[in-house]
């Protein structure tokens, strides 16, 4: 390598001797030569499992092509996919992303900054955020704006959203900054989140309720989803919240019945989050509803069936399957890796029990290609009336 | 250098050594201990997933305990008499040799059925 970079330096500038090339020449003939043969007698004597291995395996070619593996499938995927007893699964390869970059995603990522607003993009260190941020194939940005800052009160073991007892207090003017910095950015459809605020008496629900209002004020055209906290049950929150004029109203139940105590923060569990879901259609029939599970942290399929169920009978409307990834070493660790595959049959299960739509794959989070899915589904819906 | 002996969920032990005033979470996460989902809300008394359960006459010598920390450890899974958190409790040389604990992971029926299946 280092002949080579002198070979080109001397190009450059003639009139310098190569007398220190020939040096170069001199070492490689003496102790490097021997070595490169000491190398080559080396590998020779390599067990025939490692050179198989070597020959087989990826080459620099690979490397610089970018396109390292094919076993992109569930089936040619050599590695272990289910935890056992001590150890730490690998990443399979269909869930790698690409790291993000680019125009878009530098823009919003500098707007936000300058907005002094937070998105749980970053916070909760989403996998999708240069897909969504970069807009995909439609060019169409998507963000999940989170209001009541950026600390939670409740430590739940899936979620790395900074945590303490009291943060700091709400930021009066964050309804109507947020509601303009939206319409600002022209977007057809938002998505805001918020963290568990506890401290406060009605869990932050006049606030975010507000931003709405703001919103919708603001943009006539503007589609908006909330995905909104339990409230510690307080359903007169909830009403608040769904009769703002939002379009759709989330709130996720996060996994199975049997793992609440183990995954959640305890002030949360599965009743109460369903009652949150049932109130807000209750309140407001005309109002979409929509769940979200992680699976991979040890439930079983009859667990997962057995919850589908129960939130299709509390009349939910949409409901997003993803796969657990553990965000930071004081997180859960990954029980099991479940493959492309199984994620189509809990669509398709999805489907069958009647779900408006199921957005089930391993990358897919509450708010993925959430605008997307909602206005496909009403234009559908409204070329169907229309006949 | 005080050694501490501690047992995960699944009901492994390690050892390890601690330096005196650090908390027992500060132990566990610094030292890599296989412990699943410890420390979620990085010691500020907003959960109570360190939850530590140790030996009697090491939890009457302890420090006495806030109540901020005693509404959290209300909420613990599997909490006993003998419970603290772990980001409330700090290193000292009183503790050389200890044991500390978390609650043992609930066996479900999926894993009682591997066993019999094995035995």
């Amino acid at each position: 390598m280092s002949l080579f970079k002198h070979a080109q330096f001397a190009s450059r500038h003639p009139g310098i001797r190569l007398w220190w090339k020939s040096k170069e020449l001199d070492f490689v003939t003496g102790p490097v030569c021997t070595s490169l043969f000491n190398t080559v007698r080396a590998s020779s004597s390599l067990p025939d499992k490692k050179k198989e291995l070597l020959d087989g395996g990826p080459d620099l070619q690979d490397f610089i092509s970018g396109d390292l593996s094919d076993k992109n499938r569930w089936e040619e995927y050599k590695g272990n996919l289910k935890r056992q007893k001590g150890e730490r699964l690998r990443l399979p390869p269909w869930l790698k992303t690409a790291i993000p970059i680019g125009k878009n995603y530098n823009k919003l990522k500098n707007t936000l900054r300058n907005l002094n607003l937070h998105t749980v993009c970053e916070e909760a260190r989403c996998p999708n955020i240069g897909e969504c941020w970069g807009g995909g194939e439609y060019a169409t940005a998507t963000a999940t704006i989170m209001l009541m800052g950026d600390t939670c009160t409740r430590g739940c073991r899936f979620c790395s959203v900074k945590t303490a007892r009291k943060p700091p207090p709400l930021d009066p003017n964050e309804p109507h900054n947020t509601a303009k910095a939206i319409t600002e950015w022209g977007l057809d459809y938002v998505v805001l989140t918020s963290v568990d605020r506890d401290d406060i008496s009605d869990g932050g629900a006049e606030h975010i309720a507000k931003t709405v209002t703001y919103l919708k004020e603001m943009s006539q055209k503007i589609l908006v989803e909330c995905l909104t906290p339990d409230f510690r049950g307080d359903l007169n929150a909830v009403e608040r919240i769904a009769l703002s004029g939002l379009d759709v109203y989330a709130h996720n139940v996060e996994t199975v019945r049997e793992l609440q105590r183990h995954v959640r923060d305890p002030r949360a569990n599965f009743d109460q989050s369903l009652s949150v879901l049932k109130h807000a259609k209750k309140v407001k029939p005309s109002l979409l509803s929509k769940t979200s599970i992680m699976l991979g942290l040890g439930e079983t399929d009859a667990q997962v069936y057995a919850t589908m169920k129960e939130v299709r009978e509390a009349a939910v409307d949409c409901l997003t399957l993803g796969q657990y990834m553990q965000p930071t070493k004081r997180h859960l660790k990954v029980d099991e890796y479940v493959s492309p595959e199984k994620f189509q049959h809990w669509e398709n299960v999805g489907k069958e029990l009647g779900f408006l739509y199921t957005a089930s794959g391993p990358l897919v989070r509450s708010s993925y290609k959430a605008g997307e899915f909602f206005l496909k589904n009403l234009i559908e819906k409204r070329k169907l009336e229309t006949q | 250098k005080i050694t501490i002996h501690f047992i995960n969920q699944d009901g492994e032990r390690t050892t390890t050594t601690a330096t005196e005033g650090e908390s027992l979470l500060d132990v566990v996460v610094n030292k890599n201990l296989d412990f699943s989902g410890f420390g979620a809300c990085e010691g500020t008394l907003a959960c109570s997933t360190c939850h530590l359960i140790f030996d009697e006459n090491v939890f009457n010598k302890l420090e006495p305990l806030v109540d901020e920390e005693l509404d959290m450890l209300d909420l613990a899974y599997g909490l006993t008499d003998t419970s603290r958190l772990g980001c409330q409790v700090f290193v000292q040389k009183g503790m050389d040799g200890m044991t500390v604990q978390v609650p043992q992971k609930v066996n479900d029926i999926r894993k009682a059925a591997e066993l019999s299946w094995k035995q």
